[in-house]
C-alpha cells in the first residue's frame, strides 16, 4: 500500500517521494507547513520537533532526521495542529506567551510541541523533557516557568486521542517495492521477513531510528541506495524480564529501555536520561546504537559492564557473543553481510552498576568519557569487576588490567591507588576537540575513586548541586 | 526631533503603559508557528526556486577551475553561478572585511564560490556536490592565534591610550599583578541560520526578504555589492530568528540568492546550512590579553595596562578587548594597546557586546587576582576603585550607579557568607565557590525615524525599519506610542523591518531600544502637532492625550473623530545632539555566581546567579529581564563550554554545528535572579533609558571563572574553563 499517515487529523499520502525524504523538508516544502523550523538539520536543536502518535503513545521526535516511510500508519501533529479549531492557543502556547518563553521565536514552535507532548503524557520533569530544545535568547528559565504553569491546565478537548487514532488498517502489511520505484524502501513487519529479505539483499541500508543514518543523508549527502525500515517490526521491540536474564529486542527505543531498566539498574536509567535528548531517545534503538559501532555510544559501556550478550541473526542462523567481542576495531564490527542484531540480553544480577558520563554540557552532548562500573564486593574483598569505557579507545572497551588489579584485593582507597598504573595498560586515548588524552586518563582514574566513595556512602549528585 | 539637551520631566515620567510588564505582542504568532521567517516567505513571490551554496574547501589561495558540467546536467537544475563567472564583487561595506563573492581569490574556508539553483532543495544540494573545483592552496596561510601572539608580543606598538607614566607607576606600585588571559573564538549560534528570498522585476529592482538586524545598512550594502542604485533595492525582515551580531550585515545568502534569481530569471530562496553559517559568516575573534595592575597599599589602582591581541582577516578590526579598561575603574595611569594578528580564518566581526564581552573576561579575572594579592574582599576592591569620570577621556559619566550594583548585589546574594579561602568549602563531593564581577558597556544612541498613521477608526499604525531580533521591539515601540498618544496598546499596530519604512537605528550595539523608541516618540510628537492643528490649536504641548481622547481645556475629542475622512500621517526622526558625547553614557552591572565543582572530576555546575543592573528606565521589565537572563546564559557558555575549535593546519572551524559548538542546555542553568536599579539617565534620551541587551552578557563569564577559582583554588586563565584545566590542581579529598 502507498505510504499513508495522519497529519494534524488528516490522512495524507505523500506519493512517490524518495525513500529518504525527511518529514521536515516535506512539511515545509510540499505542505507549506512552515511552523516547524530547521535550525541545524541534524537533531541537535529541536526546532523541528513534531509529535508522533501511535497505539503505543505520543512521542516528540526531530522531523529533520525522520524519514517519511518511518511514519507509516502513525499520526503526526505539528505546531499548526496544537491550537484549537477557532485558533485558541494550547495551554502550553498560552503559557509561553504569558511567561515570555519566546523571544526571537525561531526555537519556539519546537518547544511548544515538546511541551504539548509532555503535557499530554503528564510529564513534569521539564529539564529532562526539554533537554533537546536549544534556545539562545531566553535563558531557559521563562520556558521552564511556562511549562510549570501549563501543568495544571487540562488537555484541551481538541487534543483528545481520537484525532490521533490512525485510520489506517493494521492489516495493511507493507510491501517490498521494486528497485525501479522511486520509493525504494522495504518495511518488513516481522523479524522473519527481515531475515529473509536482508539475507537476499545484504547491500541494503537498515534504518531503525535514523538518528545516525539520518545524518548520513542530511549532512553526509549520501545516497543510501536500497533501504529497509525496521520500525514496523513489532517482534523486535519487546523487552522480556525473565528470571535469569533481561532480553531487549534490537528495535527497543532508548526511551523504552530507560523505563524498563530503571527498576533494575537505576544508574543505567540515569545515564540514558543524558543520552541525546527526548527526541533522540524516542527514535534511537538499542540495536542501532550497538550495530553502528560508535566508540562514543553511551549504551554499550553500560551493557558490557552488565555482562550483556549480543544476539545476531542471518537468515535462520543465529549466533551469540559477549557484547564486547562484537566491537573489533574503530568502525569495524563482527557482523557479516546480511546479518543483523536481533537482541541483547543482560543476566539478572544484584545492582552494582554505576554509570558516569562526562561531557562539557549536561545534556545533548557527546561523552568525552563515559565510564560504567560493576564491581562485586564480598566481605570487603573485590570478587569481580567489569569496568568499561566509551571515548577511551576506538571501541567501547573494558579496563582489563585495572579489573585484574582490583580482583582479590580489599575494596578500599589503597587498592584503587595501587591500580593507578594499570590504566595506561588498558587505554591510550586520543586527544581531540572534546578532551585531551591526559584528561581522559585522569578522569577515568577519578571515576573509579568516585565509584568507591559512592559505594562507601558519600552521596554524589551531578544534576542538581542545589544550595 | 533634536535631542540637544538632557531630558526634563516629560510624559514618560508619569507612565501608564511604559515600564509595565506588557506581554510580547508577537508571542501568539511565535508560539503557533505563524510568524513568517525569511525562508518561509512563500507568499511574497511566485515561482520560487531553491538555491544551495558551495563553499571553498581551502582557506587561502586561488581557484584554478570549476567544472560544472555534471551539475548543470543534473535533474531540476535551472542555473549555476560560480565565482569564476565574474570579477570579485565589491566588499559590501566598510564594516565588512571579506569579499562575499566573485573572482578566483579565496580568503577563508567556506567562502561562497558557487550557487546552484534548482526546482527542489534536494536537487540543488545534490547538484552542488557534483561541481568539481581545482584549487591552488596558499601554504603560507596563518591560522594559529597563540602562535602569532608569541611572535608579535614583544614588538612594541603605539598605545591607543597612554595616560601618565604607566611603567614607572607600575614598577613603584605597592602591589601588582601581571597576567595573560586567553579567550577562544565564539560563534553567535542564533537559532535561525541566514536565509533570503530574492526576486528581481523587469525594471531591475530587487527585493530581498531576509533575516537582518540593520535594514538600511543591508539596503546600501546590496546596492554597493551589485553596483546598482540604492533606490532599486528593497529589504524586508519583519521576523529575525536571533542575530547577536551575526546578522548585522548582509552575508553571502543575500548575494547568492540575488545572483541565482537573476541567472534563473525567477525568484530564488536560499538558506545557509548550519555548518556554512559557522565558517562562511562571522565569529567573535579569539583574544590574548595581557593585563597588569598596580595598586597602592590601600588597594587604589595606580597603574593599569590592558594589551589585547585578536585574530582578523587582513584589513579587519578583530575583537577589541581593551575598551572597558579605559573607562571602568579609576586608574592614575593607563596603558591601552591592541594588536591585530592578521590571519586567514573566516571574518571576525561583532558578536553581542563586541569588545567588552571578551575584555571583561580578562579584566574581571585580573581584578579578582589583584584583590587576592591585596588580601581584599573583591567587592570592596571594586568599590575602592569606583569612579564618576572615565580615566581615559576625563569625561563624566551621565549617570553611574555601579557601587550600588555591588553593594545591593552583595547583600541580596549573601556575599558575607561566601567561601573566603579558595578550595576549602565542601558539600559532599562538591567544592563550593563564589565569584563576583563587574560589568560595563557603553549605551550609544543613533538617529532613528518612524511614521505613525492615525486611522479613521482611531487606531494607530507605526512603521519603521527597526527590527525585532527577539529583543521586544514590537512591544516597547507599541508601549511608547500608546503612552505618547494616550491610547490603549491594543489600538497600536507596529510594523517593522521593511526598508520602505522610515530609516531607524536598527538593532545592534544595544542602541536599538533607546533610539527606536525615541524615534517613535518623535513621530508621535509630530502627530500630536497635527492633531492639535486639526482641532484648532497651535500648541500641542497644551493638550492632553489620554484614554483615546485629546483634551483642550474643557473640550474632549475622541481620536476616532480626528480623521474620519482618512488617515493622518506624521513622520519624524530623533537626532541625538553632540552634548550626549560630552558625557560617558554607559550601563553597569554586578554579577554574583555560586558554583559547585566536583572534587573528583572537575565538573562545574552553576548553582545560582544574581545580576544587578543599572540601565536607566526599564521600558518593559519582562522584555528587559529576558534580555539579561539570556545574556547570563550566554555568559555561562562563554565561561564553561563555548569554543570554536580551530584546525590550525587547515584554517577550518571544526565544530561547525550545534552538537559540538556547545551552547548551554536547560540543565546547565540554575535559577537566575536579576534586579534592575530604579535609575533614570536624562542624558541618554527622551525616555531616560539605556540598553540592556549586551549588558546582560558582560562580566558574567568572569564571575563564573572567579567562582570556579574560589571553589577549587585553581586559576584557569584560558577560557572556556573545561574540567581538564582544573583536574591537576584540585585539592586533595
Amino acid at each position: 500500500m502507498p505510504l499513508t499517515f495522519r497529519l494534524n487529523g488528516e490522512t495524507v499520502s505523500p506519493g512517490d517521494v524518495p525513500a529518504t525524504t525527511t518529514l521536515l523538508d516535506w512539511l515545509r516544502e510540499a505542505r507549506g507547513l512552515t511552523g516547524t523550523k530547521e535550525g541545524c538539520n541534524e537533531g541537535d536543536c529541536g526546532a523541528c520537533t513534531v509529535m508522533v502518535s501511535d497505539d503505543t503513545g505520543h512521542r516528540a521526535l526531530n522531523a529533520c532526521i525522520l524519514f517519511l516511510p518511518q511514519l507509516q500508519g502513525k499520526a503526526v501533529t505539528t505546531v499548526e495542529g496544537l491550537s484549537g479549531p477557532d485558533g485558541e492557543l494550547h495551554p502550553v502556547q498560552q503559557a509561553m506567551v504569558d511567561h515570555h518563553g519566546s523571544q526571537c521565536g525561531f526555537c519556539t514552535p519546537g518547544f511548544a510541541v515538546t511541551m504539548a507532548t509532555a503535557h499530554l503524557n503528564g510529564r513534569t520533569d521539564h529539564d529532562i523533557q526539554l533537554a533537546g530544545n536549544l534556545c539562545r535568547c531566553t535563558g531557559y528559565a521563562p520556558i521552564i516557568r511556562a511549562a510549570r504553569a501549563a501543568e495544571a491546565q487540562p488537555v484541551p478537548q481538541w487534543m483528545t486521542p481520537s484525532i490521533f487514532a490512525s485510520q489506517i488498517s493494521s492489516g495493511d502489511a507493507p510491501q517490498a517495492r521494486g528497485a525501479e520505484s522511486p520509493l525504494d524502501a522495504y518495511r518488513p513487519a516481522t523479524a522473519d521477513e527481515l531475515a529473509r529479505w536482508y539475507a537476499d539483499n545484504p547491500d541494503t541500508t537498515l534504518i531503525a531510528g535514523a538518528t545516525d543514518v539520518g545524518l548520513w543523508v542530511t549532512k553526509g549527502l549520501r545516497d543510501l541506495g536500497r533501504v529497509c525500515y525496521l520500525n514496523g517490526i513489532s517482534d523486535l521491540q519487546g523487552i522480556d524480564i525473565g528470571e535469569d536474564e533481561i532480553r531487549i529486542g534490537a528495535g527497543v527505543t532508548l526511551t523504552a529501555l530507560r523505563e524498563a531498566i530503571a527498576p533494575h539498574h537505576p544508574d543505567f536509567a540515569a545515564l540514558l536520561d543524558r543520552y541525546g535528548s527526548v527526541q533522540v531517545r524516542n527514535a534511537a534503538t538499542i540495536g542501532g546504537n550497538i550495530a553502528n559501532g560508535s566508540p562514543i555510544g553511551d549504551s554499550p559501556p553500560a551493557l558490557i559492564a552488565l555482562g550483556a550478550t549480543l544476539h545476531l541473526r542471518h537468515g535462520n542462523a543465529r549466533r551469540s557473543m559477549p557484547l564486547e567481542d562484537f566491537f573489533l576495531a574503530y568502525g569495524k564490527q563482527d557482523r557479516a553481510p546480511g546479518e543483523f542484531v536481533e537482541a541483547v540480553t543482560i543476566p539478572r544480577q544484584p545492582d552494582r552498576l554505576r554509570c558516569y558520563k562526562i561531557s562539557k554540557r549536561f545534556d545533548q552532548d557527546i561523552s568525552a568519557v563515559c565510564g560504567c562500573f560493576s564491581i562485586r564486593v564480598e566481605d570487603g574483598t573485590v570478587t569481580g569487576a567489569r569496568i568499561v569505557f566509551g571515548g577511551m579507545a576506538g571501541v567501547p572497551k573494558r579496563a582489563a588490567a585495572v579489573e585484574a588489579a582490583l580482583v582479590g584485593q580489599t575494596w578500599n582507597r589503597k587498592t584503587v591507588e595501587a591500580a593507578e598504573g594499570a590504566w595506561e595498560q588498558d587505554f591510550r586515548p586520543m586527544s581531540d576537540m572534546r578532551a585531551s588524552a591526559a584528561y581522559r586518563l585522569d578522569a577515568a582514574r577519578g571515576l573509579l575513586s568516585r565509584y568507591l566513595l559512592e559505594d562507601l556512602g558519600t552521596p554524589v549528585r551531578v544534576r542538581e548541586v542545589a544550595p | 526631533m533634536d535631542f540637544n539637551t538632557a531630558a526634563e520631566t516629560n510624559i514618560f515620567d508619569r507612565p501608564k503603559i511604559l515600564g509595565k510588564a506588557v506581554p510580547r505582542r508577537d508571542g501568539p504568532l511565535k508560539t503557533t508557528g505563524r510568524a513568517p521567517y525569511a525562508y518561509e516567505r512563500h507568499d511574497v513571490a511566485e515561482g520560487q526556486l531553491v538555491g544551495y551554496p558551495l563553499g571553498s574547501a581551502i582557506a587561502k589561495g586561488r581557484i584554478l577551475s570549476m567544472d560544472t558540467e555534471a551539475a548543470r546536467a543534473a535533474p531540476g537544475v535551472r542555473a549555476i553561478v560560480t565565482t569564476l563567472d565574474m570579477e570579485a564583487m565589491p566588499v559590501p561595506s566598510e564594516m565588512h572585511t571579506a569579499h562575499l563573492f566573485g573572482g578566483d581569490k579565496v580568503e577563508h574556508y567556506h567562502q561562497a564560490i558557487a550557487v546552484v539553483v534548482a526546482e527542489t532543495f534536494e536537487q540543488a544540494r545534490a547538484a552542488t556536490a557534483l561541481i568539481k573545483v581545482e584549487y591552488d592552496a596558499d601554504e603560507g596561510a596563518e591560522f594559529d592565534l597563540l602562535a602569532a601572539y608569541e611572535k608579535m608580543k614583544d614588538t612594541p606598538v603605539d598605545p591607543e591610550v597612554s595616560k601618565g607614566d604607566f611603567e614607572t607607576a607600575f614598577a613603584n606600585a605597592a602591589h601588582r599583578i601581571d597576567r595573560t588571559y586567553v579567550t577562544t573564538p565564539q560563534n553567535h549560534a542564533q537559532m535561525e541560520p541566514q536565509a533570503t528570498v530574492a526576486a528581481w522585476d523587469e525594471n531591475g529592482n530587487v527585493t530581498l526578504w531576509t533575516s537582518n538586524q540593520m535594514i538600511q545598512w543591508a539596503k546600501k550594502a546590496v546596492a554597493k555589492t551589485f553596483e546598482m542604485d540604492v533606490e532599486k533595492v528593497r529589504v524586508d525582515s519583519p521576523y529575525v530568528g536571533g542575530g547577536f551580531g551575526n546578522k548585522l550585515f548582509i552575508r553571502s545568502d543575500v548575494v547568492l540568492a540575488a545572483l541565482g534569481a537573476k541567472a534563473a530569471g525567477q525568484p530564488v530562496k536560499l538558506a545557509m546550512p548550519r555548518p556554512f553559517v559557522m565558517n562562511n559568516t562571522t565569529h567573535r575573534a579569539g583574544t590574548v590579553q595581557r593585563i597588569r595592575i598596580g595598586t597602592d597599599a590601600q588597594g587604589k589602582i595606580v597603574a593599569l595596562a590592558h594589551e589585547g591581541t585578536s585574530n582578523t582577516l587582513p584589513g579587519g578590526s578583530g575583537e577589541d578587548a581593551t575598551n572597558q579598561s579605559q573607562h571602568f575603574y579609576a586608574a592614575d595611569t593607563l596603558l591601552i594597546a591592541t594588536r591585530l594578528a592578521e590571519m586567514h580564518l573566516p571574518e571576525a566581526n561583532a558578536m553581542r557586546a563586541p569588545g567588552e564581552a571578551s575584555g571583561l573576561m580578562g579584566l574581571e579575572m585580573a581584578m579578582d587576582e589583584m584583590a587576592e594579592e591585596l588580601g581584599m574582599d573583591p567587592v570592596q576592591f571594586r568599590l575602592v576603585n569606583d569612579t564618576d569620570t572615565s580615566p581615559a577621556t576625563g569625561k563624566k559619566f551621565s549617570d553611574r550607579n555601579f557601587a550600588r550594583c555591588l553593594t545591593e548585589g552583595a547583600e541580596r546574594f549573601g556575599w558575607e557568607n561566601r567561601n573566603t579561602t579558595p578550595g576549602s568549602r565542601r558539600e559532599g563531593d562538591w567544592l563550593i565557590g563564589h565569584g563576583v564581577a563587574g560589568a560595563f558597556r557603553p549605551s550609544p544612541a543613533t538617529t532613528s525615524g518612524a511614521r505613525v498613521r492615525l486611522q479613521a477608526d482611531g487606531r494607530i499604525i507605526v512603521e519603521t525599519d527597526m527590527t525585532d531580533i527577539g529583543t521586544g521591539s514590537y512591544t516597547i515601540i507599541a508601549q511608547t506610542v500608546a503612552e505618547a498618544m494616550g491610547m490603549d496598546i491594543e489600538d497600536v499596530e507596529v510594523r517593522l523591518g521593511d526598508s520602505a519604512f522610515p530609516v531607524s537605528s536598527g538593532s545592534g550595539g544595544q542602541f536599538g531600544a533607546v533610539s527606536s523608541t525615541a524615534g517613535a516618540y518623535a513621530a508621535c510628537t509630530a502627530l500630536r502637532r497635527e492633531v492639535a492643528r486639526r482641532i484648532g490649536h497651535n500648541d500641542a504641548d497644551g493638550l492632553s492625550f489620554a484614554r483615546g481622547n485629546v483634551t483642550a481645556g474643557a473640550k474632549e475629542t475622541p481620536l476616532v473623530d480626528i480623521a474620519p475622512e482618512g488617515e493622518i500621517v506624521a513622520e519624524d526622526k530623533v537626532k541625538f545632539g553632540s552634548f550626549r558625547k560630552d558625557r560617558m553614557v554607559a550601563t553597569f552591572a554586578a554579577h554574583f555566581v555560586e558554583v559547585g565543582v566536583n572534587a573528583w572530576t572537575g565538573e562545574v555546575r552553576v548553582r545560582r546567579m544574581l545580576g544587578v543592573c543599572d540601565a536607566g528606565r526599564i521600558m518593559n521589565p519582562t522584555t528587559a529581564l529576558s534580555q539579561v537572563i539570556g545574556g547570563m546564559v550566554m555568559g555561562v557558555g562563554a565561561a564553561l563550554s563555548e569554543e570554536i575549535a580551530v584546525d590550525t593546519a587547515k584554517g577550518v572551524f571544526i565544530n561547525h554545528d550545534l552538537a559540538n559548538y556547545e551552547v548551554p542546555v536547560h540543565a546547565d542553568i540554575p535559577e537566575q535572579e536579576v534586579v534592575f536599579l530604579d535609575t533614570l539617565d536624562p542624558v541618554s534620551g527622551p525616555l531616560k533609558s539605556k540598553g540592556v541587551g549586551e549588558l546582560g552578557l558582560c562580566g558574567v563569564a568572569g564571575a563564573v571563572a572567579n567562582a570556579v577559582y574560589n571553589a577549587t583554588g585553581v586559576r584557569a586563565r584560558e577560557y572556556p574553563i573545561t574540567l581538564d584545566k582544573l583536574l591537576d590542581g584540585l585539592p586533595e579529598v
